[in-house]
């Protein structure tokens, strides 16, 4: 079985080794007639070979930068392989001093033509365009000329950037298609001291290291750089399985992140992420960050009157709102903040604006709390083996009152107090405080979930009809979903005429919706409905599906086995009660048997049960999920109980009418 | 003079009058608040046609946002080129009561790339938007700005509500032309026509005004939008456009404007290329045959691609450029085309069209440039007429499909544009014919095949499974089934290309647990392979009920049961016959197999609102049936 777990393993410093890069403009005919990939025949297209350098060497200017360059083969096999001919280099263009260079751009295609016989096209200049799109973000655009199914391209570029200090430059082994090969080599001057860390679950098949004597020179003293080269052969495309976070917790790549750093003028060594004390105090000291926090009095005297003469639960779920309603959040992510006081006046910010700004109006308001840093699903997982600050990219508030703490999100209004959006429902945080050592805490165990509970109450009348009320509850993270559900349309009126036109069997008389706006409450609908039964009452015997809602037919799960959890980030459970009332002189057979599946290790269940009395009878059924992550291992039992549920969700109660 | 000074005074004093008025949420009339997201309260747009390579654009508009969902009406976004400039943009918000709280301009505006797709190359259109941060609602936002555009050829479109869930308080539109300019307009679903004026210098003003419109639901089936969205199209009749100049009234002039400035001399082909056409065409004699093979030539050496710049938005690549680098947009790989055609003595002409599943056809009456978003080739053979589809590769010779057909084109010609229909796949020739052998076991479990025939409009039906590899089809099938636990045993699809193009499928299966077996009762559902759902249903509906796709699907399903087994019921017999459409399902057993047949014939076509009810009771019957359960019990006997 395929290992899948978040592998990290710190890379050793190797030994050592020589340059792979290979001649651009060359082909062998063999590349050109090969017609599949016989490792992975479903691939569109293949890297035949791909060679990565980046190294710190000083710009014409004596600026220290990275210099990386690219070169690249690639097979197409057919049309769906052509969008790798379609290239798009995104660069940073932050302020015109430090800005990200892309240049040299090369690229042929090697192709057969029409008589059969082997043709190359070469890459214009006035065919490469750059994109600004937008106010960072710049790209270079080309596509390779004259593909064709069959061919091959070959490109390459080198980039300058200014960007590499505290990362230098990651290298993705893995992509949507497969690679023969696919090599790495960093030069890293003595200066530095990079920490490298493989991640995924293939083995590197070159591990090399060397030292290259004088290879910088600053100030007329030479320095020696420790030549790294690191390369896998016989690459898998990586797949995507539904359900799983970001695909960047699972493909092979090796990335780098500063451990320290003597600087080459003045000789000091700075030490830069050897522990989380370094990365507390460099927080503390950051402008975007400890001084963010440090800002008081936002919201001048409107948090006193707020929660003036409350207790502490109350003045903290009024901050938590009053923030809520004040930002508009601009969608941007991140962890630290320009200003809170600007985005405070504008009424609109990041998540780090909004959420340092929570973080500033509790502890006025007198609630300790902290900010937590975490990385979102789309993010990825944290490096537990040390620390990296560019692990994390979203920061929330932990509100700690008494024994007890609450997450806090303040960018959407419809979370309920100390409830997360999903996106934030990963991992381990880190929790800072100005005063204190940063410390862990475990994100995937917070109490939230997704819970619903139907009642319905139904009474069948002679016409066949069923007449009566229909009850749904949901709570925790469902009750948020509902609300934005019932918030997409303009009133509650609005919404239930929605879902009455939905539902063409079943009319809705009345509505009642409470809760709508109490976030920390469960949602209660009521609906006094009329739902088609049969087409009378005159038979001596009617099929009735009990199962009303989520009625499931098809399996979700159509793997056969998976290489990567399941994980739907919290727990669920749903259920569901019928009653029925029958007219006189009907009565309901009791099924062949109730269900009461399992998951191993509690992992969930599934039951059904049934009261008859007369001519009354409740069928209930409950499907509950316990764990939020189900592990590949886990897998096959998961698919098994989907298929046992629909198997019992097919089975129809029988209504008889008594032999007169 | 004494009279102008008044004028000058005049108008400070409106202006100003203007500047004060504040859109108190409450003064909205209350008849256009059901339904509405967001009210515009004023939208008073003014063209001035200054020159040929002069017009400017001014726009002020008032827009309250009663919610949340509001937040897109409030949304503006300003599209700019190298030709078409953003002057000054300014904003004031006001909250529910018309108090001032927040003013703006354009630096805060967000400046994008319009594009970012990966087909996408270049496209020099780029945008600015705008969106308050106000979280009370309801608030109002005021936007006032100015373009200025060097083109004539395109003029600003009014259409005063574009979104659903809005509605309209006022909006009126006034285009001034220079004296010599004259336009040509179309107004649809407008209350009122233009009120013309002349000024002393002899420029013309038009102005349209429109009140009070109630804001627009999502109906589904409903009609495109431009049969029923207010709206107003306007044309010059001289312009210059990107250097060009031109002048037009009809699709004729229009058409010969494009083939003359456009399309000529762009068809240049290397001599190698001229060669091999040649070699692969000399022998051949059917001018259509020829055609077959230059079409599928090129799909077998070009891709798409777009690139827009300037001019290049509505004149094609050299066909020489497109020979080297083998891609290009639909103007490039038709110009291509048209040229590879030309060598083997083949005429085409370069056609026009508004893209899309939605037909939407260039409007007979009244030419203008910016109508259609694609171009298609069309071959005038006699008697023959054929059409082609340039930038898609697996395309069948011939074929249009869903993207494309049904709907008025312009082709561009030597002699002028002409209007031409493109071919209709009616509701009786787009199927899917279907036969299914099930084989139950005793304990459930069924093992099958099933083989579909997909024609017409329903051609491409599986074409994103096809264009897959063999793995990744294996996985993908399953989704399109309601069959659980399906596991593929084999999967192959062949696609005859020839004039009516069929993609067949052919699918081997087994699948546990398809029947339960209980107490000498076997269960299963009937129907497991294509089950209608209901569409929603509207109360008080507007729109006309509007069905853009017709088709016919038939499955014919053959359920080979464990011995012994008799049907419980009566078979199933239905037929329901609507003007919109037909269903017909029967079960019943023969020789000891029990035989499933399902046919459901939807007509396109428009038919009168009030058989919306009927429509969504025509569905609910359809879907009901569709999940029948089949009870089967042992003779015991």
């Amino acid at each position: 079985m395929k290992r899948f777990l978040f592998a990290f393993a710190t890379l050793f410093l190797p030994f050592f080794a020589a340059a792979q890069d290979f001649e651009f403009g060359q082909y062998q005919l063999d590349e050109l007639t090969m017609k599949s990939y016989p490792k992975d025949t479903a691939a569109h297209a293949v890297v035949l070979r791909e060679i990565g350098d980046a190294r710190i060497q000083l710009d014409a200017v004596d600026n220290l930068r990275l210099f990386f360059t690219y070169h690249v083969k690639i097979k197409i096999l057919d049309e769906k392989g052509y969008k790798k001919g379609n290239i798009e280099l995104p660069f940073y263009t932050g302020d015109n001093n430090t800005m990200e260079e892309i240049s040299d751009i090369k690229g042929i295609t090697y192709y057969t033509d029409e008589n059969g016989n082997s043709q190359q096209a070469v890459l214009e200049k006035k065919n490469i365009f750059t994109e600004k799109n937008d106010k960072h973000w710049s790209s270079i655009k080309f596509a390779m000329p004259s593909l064709r199914k069959g061919c091959v391209i070959e490109y390459s570029y080198h980039e300058i950037s200014p960007y590499y200090y505290y990362s230098f430059h990651t290298w993705e082994f893995q992509d949507d298609i497969p690679k023969v090969y696919s090599e790495f080599t960093a030069h890293i001057p003595a200066y530095y001291t990079y920490k490298a860390t493989l991640r995924g679950p293939l083995k590197l098949t070159k591990n090399l290291g060397e030292v290259e004597n004088d290879c910088i020179s600053i100030r007329g003293v030479k320095n020696p750089c420790s030549k790294l080269t690191y390369a896998i052969a016989d690459v898998p495309a990586f797949v995507e399985e539904d359900y799983m976070t970001a695909a960047k917790n699972y493909l092979s790549a090796v990335y780098f992140d500063l451990e320290n750093f003597v600087n080459p003028y003045t000789g000091v060594k700075n030490r830069v992420t050897k522990e989380w004390a370094d990365i507390d105090k460099e927080l503390k000291d950051n402008q975007e960050f400890g001084s963010q926090m440090k800002k008081k009095e936002l919201f001048k005297e409107k948090i006193k009157e707020i929660t003036a003469g409350k207790d502490d639960l109350t003045k903290a779920k009024a901050v938590y709102a009053f923030v809520q309603k004040w930002f508009k959040w601009n969608k941007y992510v991140g962890i630290y903040s320009e200003d809170i006081k600007d985005a405070v006046a504008a009424h609109t910010g990041s998540v780090g604006d909004i959420n340092f700004s929570l973080a500033s109006a509790l502890n006025e308001a007198g609630i300790p709390s902290e900010v937590v840093l975490l990385s979102t699903r789309s993010h990825g997982t944290i490096n537990m083996l040390y620390p990296v600050i560019n692990d994390f990219n979203y920061v929330i508030v932990k509100a700690n009152i008494g024994e007890k703490s609450y997450f806090l999100d303040a960018t959407d209004p419809y979370l309920g107090f100390g409830m997360l959006p999903l996106q934030c429902i990963n991992d381990k945080g880190r929790v800072y405080s100005l005063n204190k050592p940063s410390y862990w805490v475990d994100l995937t165990n917070i109490p939230q979930r997704e819970s619903d509970s139907y009642t319905f109450d139904l009474t069948l009348e002679p016409s066949g009809k069923f007449k009566g009320t229909m009850t749904h509850y949901s709570t925790s993270y469902s009750a948020y979903k509902k609300r934005l559900a019932i918030k997409k349309f303009n009133s509650v009126d609005e919404y239930v005429e929605n879902l009455d036109e939905k539902m063409p069997e079943i009319k809705i008389l009345k509505s009642q919706i409470d809760n709508l706006d109490s976030l920390d409450l469960a949602l209660g609908e009521k609906y006094e409905i009329e739902m088609n039964g049969f087409e009378n009452t005159s038979r001596d015997s009617y099929n009735f599906n009990p199962y009303v809602v989520e009625h499931r037919i098809v399996n979700p799960f159509k793997l056969a086995e998976r290489d990567y959890p399941v994980d739907w980030g919290m727990p669920s459970a749903t259920n569901c009660n019928v009653i029925v009332h029958l007219p006189e002189g009907f009565s309901a057979e009791a099924p062949a048997k109730t269900w009461a599946l399992a998951l191993p290790n509690n992992g969930g269940r599934f039951i059904t049960n049934f009261e008859g009395s007369g001519n009354q009878f409740t069928f209930s059924y409950l499907t509950q999920f316990t764990k939020s992550v189900y592990s590949p291992a886990e897998y096959p039992s998961l698919k098994e109980f989907y298929n046992r549920i629909i198997s019992a969700e097919r089975e129809r109660l029988i209504l008889k009418k008594k032999a007169e | 003079m004494r009279s102008t000074f008044l004028l000058a005074l005049l108008s400070a004093f409106l202006i100003k009058a203007n500047a004060q008025q504040t859109y108190e949420a409450s003064a909205i009339p209350k008849e256009l608040l059901p339904y509405a997201s967001a009210v515009i309260r004023d939208y008073d747009t003014h063209v001035e046609v200054k020159d040929l390579d002069n017009v400017t654009t001014h726009v002020r508009q008032a827009i309250t946002v009663l919610n949340k969902n509001g937040e897109d009406a409030a949304h503006l976004a300003l599209f700019y080129n190298k030709s078409a400039k953003i002057g000054s943009i300014k904003g004031i918000v006001y909250d529910e009561f018309g108090k001032v709280i927040d003013k703006f301009n354009e630096s805060k505006f967000q400046d994008q790339s319009v594009v970012n797709d990966d087909l996408t190359l270049f496209f020099d259109l780029r945008v600015k938007h705008y969106i308050p941060a106000i979280m009370q609602f309801p608030y109002t936002v005021v936007y006032e700005y100015d373009l200025r555009s060097k083109q004539s050829l395109i003029l600003h479109d009014w259409v005063p509500v574009e979104e659903n869930a809005t509605a309209l308080e006022k909006s009126s539109y006034t285009i001034t032309c220079k004296p010599d300019f004259n336009i040509r307009y179309k107004e649809m679903n407008l209350q009122n026509s233009a009120n013309v004026t002349t000024n002393d210098k002899g420029a013309k003003s038009y102005t349209w005004q429109i009140n009070n419109l109630k804001a627009r639901r999502n109906e589904p089936y409903s009609p495109v939008w431009e049969t029923y969205v207010p709206h107003l199209k306007i044309a010059p009749e001289k312009f210059s456009y990107e250097g060009f100049s031109g002048s037009f009234t009809n699709w004729k002039e229009l058409g010969k404007w494009q083939y003359d400035k456009l399309l000529t001399n762009r068809q240049a082909l290397p001599e190698s290329t001229i060669a091999h056409i040649k070699s692969m065409t000399d022998n051949v004699s059917d001018p259509k045959e020829k055609a077959r093979l230059i079409y599928e030539y090129m799909q077998g050496r070009t891709h798409y691609i777009s690139v827009q710049i300037g001019i290049g938005g509505y004149q094609p690549f050299l066909a020489s450029d497109v020979d080297k680098l083998n891609y290009s947009d639909c103007k490039g790989l038709v110009n291509y085309t048209q040229a590879l055609l030309k060598v083997a003595g083949v005429d085409s002409y370069f056609c026009v069209v508004k893209s899309g599943d939605e037909k939407v056809s260039l409007l007979p009456d009244f030419a203008s440039m910016n109508q259609g978003d694609h171009v298609i080739l069309c071959l005038p053979f006699k008697n023959d007429t054929t059409w082609l589809e340039c930038t898609n590769q697996k395309i069948p010779f011939g074929y249009l499909g869903y993207f494309t057909d049904d709907r008025l084109v312009l082709a561009c010609t030597p002699d002028g544009g002409k209007l031409m229909h493109t071919p209709k796949y009616t509701y009786d020739k787009s199927t899917q014919t279907r036969i299914g052998e099930f084989n139950i076991a005793a304990d459930g479990t069924v093992a099958g095949s099933i083989t579909t025939a997909y024609k017409g409009r329903q051609y491409e039906n599986r074409q994103a499974i096809i264009e897959e590899s063999n793995v990744e089809r294996k996985k993908l099938i399953p989704k399109h089934y309601g069959i659980n636990n399906l596991v593929v045993k084999s999967l192959d699809y062949s696609q005859d290309k020839l004039l009516q193009p069929v993609t067949t499928e052919k699918l081997s299966f087994e699948a546990k647990d398809f029947a339960i077996i209980t107490n000498n009762k076997l269960q299963f559902s009937l129907n497991q392979v294509n089950r209608s759902s209901v569409p929603r249903e509207v109360r008080n509906r507007v729109n006309s009920l509007y069905i853009n796709d017709g088709f016919t699907d038939e499955d014919e399903l053959v359920y080979t049961v464990p011995s012994g087994y008799k049907l419980k019921r009566l078979p199933l017999i239905i037929n329901i016959e609507k003007p919109f459409g037909r269903y017909s399902a029967s079960a019943m057993m023969i020789n000891g197999k029990l035989i499933y047949k399902r046919k459901l014939q939807i007509i396109d076509g428009t038919y009168d609102k009030a058989l919306y009810d009927d429509f969504i009771d025509f569905y609910t019957q359809v879907s009901e049936k569709d999940r029948l359960e089949a009870e089967l019990v042992k003779d015991v006997n």
